[in-house]
């Protein structure tokens, strides 16, 4: 398009499926595809961690404060990342509403690629049951108006959670063959779990898949994950996007041959240098430092940030990560703020009309 | 002045000329594999390589033919590793590959430490180490402890998910210079700062230095939340402790 047209005003969800297929928006939508719940957040609507992790009214209630209190694009009620983990039967340190629930990766439940089990009955397991039906709540409950994003792990990071990840690392540099076969065990539950939420409503799914700079080589990705990353793309029936933490600049070319709708991408990687990367073939949305800047600074350094995201013409603004959940709640509406001022002030992205 | 030709195994020097680039970490490793015995130069290159067995069987050969468990452990494994760390921090290899350096290691550890606790060197000092509350990650933690265990300093694990409270109570028994915590995610990271708060409040914030450290962690956020250092990796993490407690060599 041209920088002439004019887009007439979008619905949150419009804006956000746009910005993930890099289509033209009436301004730069502002996503999470990780959670954005804060402990403030949780007294506010009387919907607390662990239950909301637990409990899928109690999930639902608290994802949709992502817009109705913080003025977010999208709601994400898959706060933590060990649903799956969980139905598959690994120990979970649930533990309170100041703090996350984590896997036990300490005592792993599983040491070859024969043990791998995935249950016939995955989907049906209380935990990812609860994210099925808090989706359908969201969707129930906020219409059309919201793009709702699920979460489905990806086959890597399933590993670290089943195998241990010291354990597993190592493995992938002693045994490749038997490093892919894990993965591709876990391949089918990423998928099915993924399709499940778009038929629930999600209208996007994040795959987080922790192959990240700061632990693994780009070449690494492009040995073990680029071709599944491409698969999950063709198979699962809708736009994912996918997040890896750190330093990840190095592998963005190849992540953005997998024909992914998005990239979630950290602090650690420039914007600009970023977008030059990936070179319109896959949308990124990030990228605002959490615990420097939205846990331990004020709105104006966070507006400084999202400024430099759009400048660079990043497609979707966000925390770069799930966020502490002691963070300010006005850091967060800050993120909204800064768009608006940013569109208001008459400046234009690539994919922002005039 | 040593040259690299002077340093008799091959590897070694391949691994120096391709990927040491600072001129006086290149001159250090040169003068420190020049100094250390054909034998250990070995030892360090299989560490170099990730080579678990090989480490053993060439450390048992060298502690049976009668060299000092310090001369294997200085001269071998921990001169092994100084090439190890810059490889990591330059990015040229990645966690993969130092844990295998670091089982490597371990390998070539069992035998020396039982030899150096009988003999009763005195460590440099004690640091307590643990993962910060809600914080499940130990890689990092444990590369940590390994390198400064191997330096001289005796570490006390306290594992991970640790809250102030298990901070403070091991503090208070285990009276060490240093106090290290770790977090490997941005949502566990302000567990650092309320745990020195916590340290402050029950007024032991003096009675020891704290260092952080964890791929999400940088010098600004430790400052922020008032510790005494930071470190980036393991290497950086035994520099650091060092100069917290005003070590310069080995005594």
């Amino acid at each position: 398009m041209t920088m002439t047209e004019t887009i007439a005003p979008m619905t949150s969800r419009e804006r956000v499926l746009a910005a993930l297929r890099r289509e033209s928006v009436d301004r730069t939508p502002v996503v999470n595809p990780t959670s954005v719940a804060t402990v403030e957040l949780m007294d506010m609507v009387d919907a607390r961690f662990p239950e909301a992790n637990r409990e899928p009214e109690l999930m639902a209630r608290l994802a949709a404060t992502g817009h109705t209190e913080l003025g977010f694009d999208s709601v994400m009620p898959v706060f933590s990342i060990i649903q799956e983990s969980s139905a598959l039967g690994c120990k979970i340190q649930w533990e309170q509403k100041d703090n996350w629930p984590t896997v036990k990766m300490g005592e792993p439940i599983y040491e070859t690629p024969d043990d791998i089990h995935v249950p016939d009955d995955l989907l049906e397991r209380p935990d990812t049951q609860c994210v099925l039906e808090a989706i359908r709540i969201l969707r129930r409950e906020l219409g059309e108006e919201v793009a709702i994003i699920g979460k489905t792990m990806g086959p890597w990071s399933q590993a670290y959670h089943c195998f241990g990840v010291e354990p597993f690392l190592l493995l992938s540099l002693d045994d490749p063959d038997e490093t892919k076969l894990i993965l591709q065990r876990f391949k089918e539950a990423t998928i099915a779990f993924g399709q499940a939420q778009f038929e629930a409503g999600a209208d996007a799914v994040t795959l987080p898949d922790h192959a990240t700079g700061d632990l693994v080589s780009g070449e690494y990705y492009r040995r073990y994950l680029q071709e599944l990353h491409h698969e999950f793309a063709e198979r699962i029936p809708g736009p994912i996007i996918l997040h890896i933490c750190g330093k990840t600049v190095d592998r963005m070319d190849s992540i953005a041959q997998t024909g992914m709708a998005a990239f979630h991408y950290d602090s650690k990687n420039e914007p600009a240098e970023s977008m030059a990367v990936v070179d319109g073939r896959i949308s990124l949305v990030g990228n605002i430092n959490n615990p420097e800047t939205l846990f331990a600074k004020g709105p104006a350094e966070v507006k400084q940030e999202v400024w430099k995201n759009l400048e660079a013409g990043v497609q979707m603004v966000g925390p770069e990560c799930a966020i502490p959940l002691q963070t300010p709640i006005e850091n967060l509406r800050a993120i909204p703020e800064a768009v608006r001022e940013w569109h208001a002030a008459g400046n234009r992205t690539p994919t922002t009309a005039a | 002045m040593p040259e690299l030709t002077d340093i008799a195994n091959e590897f070694i020097r391949g691994e120096i000329e391709e990927f040491i680039e600072r001129p006086e970490e290149r001159d250090r490793l040169i003068g420190l594999f020049v100094a250390a015995k054909p034998d250990q130069q070995d030892i360090a290159a299989a560490l170099v390589d990730g080579d678990d067995d090989v480490v053993d069987r060439l450390t048992q050969a060298a502690l049976g033919g009668g060299t000092p468990a310090l001369e294997v452990m200085d001269d071998g494994l921990i001169a092994g590793m100084a090439i190890v760390g810059v490889k990591f921090r330059e990015n040229f290899i990645y966690v993969p590959e130092v844990l295998a350096c670091a089982r490597a290691m371990k390998a070539g550890m069992a035998h020396i430490e039982p030899i150096l606790s009988a003999s009763g060197i005195e460590p440099y000092g004690t640091v307590v180490m643990g993962t910060v509350k809600g914080d499940l990650h130990d890689i990092g933690k444990n590369l940590c402890i390994m390198m400064l265990r191997g330096s001289g300093f005796e570490v006390i694990d306290l594992g991970v998910d640790t809250s102030a409270d298990d901070f403070i109570d091991a503090v208070e028994e285990h009276k060490p210079s240093v106090l290290g915590m770790s977090a490997l995610l941005t949502t566990t990271m302000p567990n650092m700062g309320k745990t020195i708060d916590a340290f402050i409040d029950a007024d032991l914030r003096d009675v020891v230095k704290i260092m952080v450290g964890g791929a999400p962690v940088t010098q600004e956020f430790a400052d922020d939340m008032g510790a005494d250092g930071y470190g980036k990796d393991a290497m950086a993490c035994v520099a650091l402790a060092k100069e917290l407690i005003g070590v310069t060599a080995r005594g």
